[in-house]
């Protein structure tokens, strides 16, 4: 009998012992970070009987003078393709400027500049044609793959013909699908032909190339090049390096190129390190094991600074924001502009990114705010402010009032002002709904808050994903325009989703004035008058509360102090990749 | 026997079609695996319009059903959109070894994503079972043996506990103390995730290394129930009348305990197991999430969340015929062990 | 023999013996002795008030009020368990979680149970075709780890249904769907142990005379036979509430469970994982308490189980 209490004694503070052995008060970052000092020695001494180095470096402690430059990047994600258009990872898309090559290329500033092509068809130097139904392109003469075959207009029609053809399952035709046709009347000439002047061509058009040589015979082997070897090993490359091997799960190498027609890049070899998570990468860059990582949880930004390493931040277009939905079946409150008014000033938005962002980005203002360089967001727009007193006001003007005393207003009919707002289930984003709730709830707005897995949030119509069937009245996610082009079809009248359009994305509302300037600015190329026209929209969206950006949702680097001549462009970040070093 | 044995197969058929029909159809019915093929875009609807086509999925479901399981080699399909069908079918089906191609990475086959993680996961659940199966003998068969006494006590206090506890809760326990507070106090410490460390590679020493909390965690919950198992059971056996006669003859004690008692409290044990077999191939879902094992677990979690049909099938059918095949070959083990059970 | 001796005897033993128990005392008497079991009602005991009466405490409102200034805060005077990501209270939540993850556990193996019960029985008692049918239903249902299947139904279900309020609190419409799958893929242990013993009591007499006097297959069955397997009910019962208790966890914490705001113990630790070793509070309390939940139902099972063996009853 006993020996039974002495059975419950023991369990108890078995538990007991558990839960205090575990309550260990946390330190906010572990001692043994200050032990990682700035490393003496040189990492990365991969092969240190290898070819000779490019530049003789003047390092500090006994090593071998020859000893190759391997920069190591800590990748959180494994890229599931190395071909783009069957890939639609950001960690896939991104190589293309180390191994791969487009026509054009984005810089620092998110400016193009010429790369394949002697320069940028323009209307200036004839490139485009005045009605803007041509594009006429031409090649460099020293451009060559890889293995020394020259690049010629015949891989960019070889390209256009696989991206369009039915047998080839890509991601996306887009923008191929606006072209008319595309012909080569010579090895160095690409002509492009419009049935509609088509104002975003610069942005989309050859961002990666396909070696017809490599894979034209695949292509008439297969009947499609979904299969091809070349998607996962694309050995014959036109980057500044090579593709060398992938150990899927482990990593993935690029060597230096000896083909490229530009030279030869500062660093040997770049490794991929394929990490399991966030804290994985984080306790590599601390370690000194990678160079290089992206998109750090914000909550290890500061030790991370403190080990040395700089946080780099690059706008890539994207912001996030509540879109907000003016179709027929959604609330009379949301249709109301005083309520979205309202709303816009009743959230605390230098708080959440104070608080939740650790002061890392900014507010975004207007869905073109990423553009903002080009000219795209009128200087007259006036930002929201975070006035709840203000919001208060202009909720009582509009005739919602708190007649029962429940805390949440009414119409002058009884109507609630009860809102919807959906989004997926991020931690961040769950995070800024609670508090959006709050925040909403003290003007006295009843926000109803809801969360789906991603593939749920972003299905169509016909799957009945509920931002598409309109059951939400306020939809938050992050998303840009074509970027670096202003054009976006999400507000599109042709857009809604029905039943003869299932799969229509316009989610948000037919505004005719909106949907005549959109398809305005689609096929004006001369670009002074097409500025205002993104100017007009940009006003117009802000001003009727559309749109209500939350942050800026930028790209965030960390880059170890050892990698120097270290650039990032938000459209291609790699792009001077040649031009890096390792001290 | 082998008329039991066909028997048992036959009936196992029509089993794995229903099984097969009723997930088939529940994760058709599960989100859309085109929502997040714009990246981080939405897809545009030409695109999605053509994917569907492309991909086998704008067809009716049953039509779908079909095709996954015996492919469509044998007629023509529409893909490009004009209504008529006239390109050959490719795929195999199921039936003939062919779980089509992933929907997430394009290209690449369902069966060789599986193949590709399954060895992850065997490396983490055989240890894992054999430990459990020794540490459950050994500490269910002292704990009978020392039945009332304070070490018993002491142990089924700990089973308890251990079998009560959320994997999860168990995993993060031991990776806080043994990674993160070992390395606070200076103690040699065990990594926290993955299979191996990126720097030094995957080395048979470091893939070692990094199997001791998964493991440990599984084996505490499950080492916890079974040793109750075996306990209950030993104690059974041992009040036996031959156990008493074993005794009386004046045999040694350890040969009472090893050749009498023992092979008999076991021979539940080995149904026990034999049910294992699904989490053993299905990986533990939550340990590989949380240690970020590379396994068929997390593929499973990976590939539903994005509404990967043929890689999520692929997972569940294997392991259905797994269970079918190991739940008769325990029941043919336990006949064999047991000469009191005869199959007719 | 002397008779007036038996009688004296017999009349002395009437009054120094303890009239005979009753079944349900006995089980008491037994229950009682299993210190375990003890322990463990009083812990649930215990904990039932934390999440009921915690409530009259803290109000619903505050335990969703988030203050971004105050995110992550270690356990203080005013937080005794911490704050959470957004700054609310932890100790709160935990309070509110618990009652939902109490819930999803009862009402879940009070689906669990009639489901199992009816199928069980029905196999167990018509036999034929009838039996083989939902036998090789349940072995289907079985081959899926449970896991496996609760995943893939919580996603098809996901948000389908509303929120809803009852008892004076909103609940996400997810806690009905969780609750629901998770009873609709634990049944088919029980289903299998009513089966084998409706299978054992069918040929017994008793039943054989109960038809020969005309009672109907329904009065049969619940009044008959059902009142014999009550015991492995109750126990498989029992430990249902752990195991679903144990599941709701489990698919939160893969992010698939209850969604927020509405708080669960499960859906607490599935955010936790990342801050590992940055704010332990925000996974070590609910996860004890888990423990605490689960281990005193285990007890208890394993008390019940002992008071209600029929072998030792039979005695």
């Amino acid at each position: 009998m006993k020996r039974q209490w002495i059975f419950s004694f023991v369990v108890s503070v078995m538990i007991a012992s558990l839960v205090l052995a575990a309550c260990v008060p946390a330190t906010p970052a572990p001692p043994a970070t200050e032990e990682v000092a700035q490393p003496t020695t040189e990492e990365q001494i991969v092969q240190p009987t290898e070819a000779p180095s490019v530049q003789p470096t003047a390092e500090p402690t006994a090593v071998p003078p020859a000893e190759r430059k391997v920069a190591t990047f800590a990748w959180t994600q494994e890229p599931d393709s190395l071909n783009t258009w069957y890939s639609d990872m950001w960690f896939a898309d991104i190589l293309q400027q180390i191994w791969s090559c487009w026509a054009w290329q984005y810089d620092d500033q998110n400016l193009p500049y010429p790369h394949l092509v002697t320069e940028i068809p323009s209307m200036e130097n004839g490139g485009v044609s005045e009605d803007g139904l041509t594009i006429t392109m031409h090649l460099r003469d020293d451009i060559v793959w890889s293995d020394g075959t020259p690049i010629t207009s015949a891989d960019f029609v070889f390209t256009y013909d696989m991206v369009m053809n039915e047998a080839n399952a890509v991601s996306s035709q887009y923008p191929y699908d606006y072209l008319e046709s595309v012909e080569a009347p010579d090895d160095r000439t690409i002509v492009m032909t419009f049935a509609e002047p088509f104002a975003p061509w610069e942005s989309a058009f050859w961002q990666g190339l396909f070696p017809k040589h490599v894979l034209e015979p695949v292509f008439e082997a297969d009947g499609t090049i979904d299969q091809a070897d070349w998607n996962l090993a694309p050995t014959v490359g036109c980057g500044p390096f090579v593709f060398s091997d992938w150990e899927s799960g482990s990593f993935m190498r690029f060597v230096k190129s000896d083909n490229y027609w530009l030279g030869q890049p500062n660093l040997d070899e770049i490794f991929f390190q394929f990490v399991p998570d966030d804290a994985a990468q984080t306790a590599a860059l601390m370690a000194g094991d990678a160079d290089l990582g992206t998109f750090p949880p914000l909550s290890d930004v500061p030790a991370l600074e403190d080990a040395g390493l700089k946080i780099i931040t690059q706008n890539g277009g994207y912001s996030e924001g509540w879109f907000f939905n003016f179709r027929d079946m959604a609330s009379p409150a949301i249709k109301d502009l005083n309520v979205r008014r309202a709303i816009a000033m009743a959230i605390d938005r230098e708080a959440i990114i104070q608080d939740l962002l650790l002061g890392l980005t900014k507010p975004a203002e207007t869905f073109w705010d990423a553009l903002a360089a080009y000219g795209y967001v009128p200087p007259d727009i006036v930002p929201w402010t975070y006035d709840p007193e203000e919001a208060k006001r202009v909720l009582e003007e509009a005739g919602w009032v708190d007649t029962d005393g429940d805390g949440i207003r009414e119409d002058a009919n009884g109507n609630k002002l009860t809102i919807t707002h959906g989004t997926t289930i991020r931690e961040i984003r769950q995070d800024i709904q609670a508090v959006a709730q709050q925040q909403l709830g003290e003007v006295g707005i009843d926000l109803q808050i809801t969360s789906n897995d991603s593939d749920i949030f972003f299905g169509s119509y016909a799957d009945g994903a509920p931002p598409a069937v309109g059951d939400l009245d306020i939809m938050e996610w992050s998303d840009s325009t074509y970027f670096p082009d202003p054009d976006t079809d999400y507000w599109l009248c042709s857009q809604i989703p029905s039943d003869e359009n299932p799969y229509g994305y316009n989610y948000f509302g037919c505004d005719e004035q909106l949907d005549a300037l959109f398809q305005q600015q689609l096929v004006t190329i001369d670009s002074a008058a097409r500025t205002k026209i993104i100017q007009q929209i940009t006003k117009y969206t802000h001003d009727q509360v559309y749109w209500y950006g939350l942050y800026v949702d930028a790209d965030y680097w960390i880059v170890s102090e050892h990698l120097t001549g270290v650039k990032f462009s938000g459209v291609t970040p790699f792009y001077n990749i040649m031009e890096w070093d390792m001290q | 026997m082998t008329k039991y044995i066909i028997r048992r197969l036959l009936q196992a058929i029509p089993l794995l079609f229903i099984i097969s029909l009723v997930l088939f159809v529940l994760m058709r019915n599960t989100g859309d695996p085109l929502a997040t093929m714009g990246g981080r875009r939405a897809t545009r609807p030409e695109d999605r319009a053509r994917l569907a086509r492309q991909l086998g999925l704008d067809q009716p479901i049953y039509k779908q059903y079909i095709y996954w399981l015996i492919g469509n080699d044998w007629t023509k399909i529409d893909l490009n959109g004009d209504g008529i069908a006239e390109t050959q079918g490719t795929r195999q089906g199921v039936l003939r070894g062919e779980f089509g191609f992933s929907l997430l990475s394009r290209g690449k086959p369902a069966l060789d994503i599986i193949m590709e993680r399954l060895p992850n996961t065997l490396l983490l659940m055989i240890p894992a079972e054999v430990i459990v199966l020794l540490v459950s003998l050994a500490v269910g068969v002292y704990s009978a043996l020392r039945q009332y006494t304070w070490w018993d006590h002491f142990i089924t206090a700990g089973s308890f506990i251990g079998y009560s506890m959320p994997i999860f809760f168990v995993a993060l326990l031991s990776m806080y103390i043994f990674s993160v507070d070992f390395k606070r106090w200076g103690l040699p410490y065990l990594p926290t995730v993955g299979m191996f460390d990126p720097q030094i590679g995957k080395t048979p020493s470091q893939v070692a290394l990094h199997m001791v909390l998964p493991i440990f965690s599984m084996t505490v919950i499950t080492a916890a129930g079974y040793s109750r198992f075996v306990r209950s059971q030993m104690l059974e056996v041992i009040s036996e009348d031959y156990i008493r006669t074993a005794h009386a003859k004046g045999l040694p004690y350890r040969m009472v305990i090893t050749g009498h008692a023992l092979k008999n409290a076991a021979l539940p044990l080995v149904t026990i197991v034999g049910l294992d077999v699904p989490l053993l191939l299905g990986g533990a879902v939550v340990t590989e999430s949380i240690f970020a094992w590379p396994g068929m677990g997390r593929l499973f979690i990976d590939h539903l969340s994005r509404s990967d049909t043929p890689v999520v099938m692929g997972i569940l059918m294997i392991i259905s015929v797994a269970v079918v095949l190991s739940q008769l070959l325990t029941d043919i083990i336990y006949g064999w062990l047991d000469p009191r059970i005869r199959y007719n | 023999m002397d008779t007036t001796a038996n009688q004296s005897i017999a009349s002395l033993q009437e009054e120094t013996e303890a009239p005979p128990l009753t079944p349900r005392q006995l089980i008491w008497l037994r229950f009682r002795r299993h210190h375990m079991a003890v322990f463990g009602a009083i812990t649930l005991i215990l904990l039932l008030l934390y999440s009921i009466g915690g409530a009259f405490i803290f109000p619903e409102t505050f335990s969703n009020y988030t203050d971004t200034k105050l995110r992550l805060q270690p356990p203080s005077a005013e937080h005794p368990f911490g704050t959470d990501t957004v700054g609310r209270d932890i100790l709160a939540r935990t309070i509110y979680g618990g009652q939902i993850s109490l819930l999803i556990g009862l009402f879940a193996v009070v689906v669990e149970t009639i489901v199992g019960v009816v199928i069980g029985a029905i196999a167990g008692y018509y036999g034929g075709w009838i039996d083989s049918l939902l036998m090789r239903f349940t072995e289907a249902m079985f081959n899926i780890p449970q896991l496996f299947l609760l995943l893939v139904m919580a996603k098809f279900f996901g948000n389908k249904i509303p929120t809803l309020e009852m008892f004076g609190r909103t609940f996400s419409g997810s806690v009905i769907v969780i609750t629901v799958i998770i009873g609709v893929t634990s049944w088919m242990y029980l289903a299998r142990i009513v089966r084998a013993n409706f299978l054992s009591f069918k040929e017994r007499e008793f039943v054989l005379a109960a038809h020969t006097i005309g009672t109907s297959n329904m009065s049969i069955i619940f009044d008959h036979i059902m009142p014999n397997s009550i015991a492995p009910i109750v126990v498989s019962a029992t430990l249902g509430v752990a195991n679903a208790i144990l599941s709701e966890a489990y698919i939160s914490f893969l992010g698939l469970g209850v969604q927020p705001p509405t708080a669960t113990w499960g859906n607490m630790l599935d955010k936790a994982y990342n801050y590992l070793e940055s704010a332990p509070w925000l996974w070590i309390f609910p996860g004890t308490l888990i423990l605490l939940t689960v281990l005193s139902i285990n007890f208890i099972g394993d008390g019940l189980r002992d008071a209600l063996d029929p072998r030792t009853l039979m005695e």
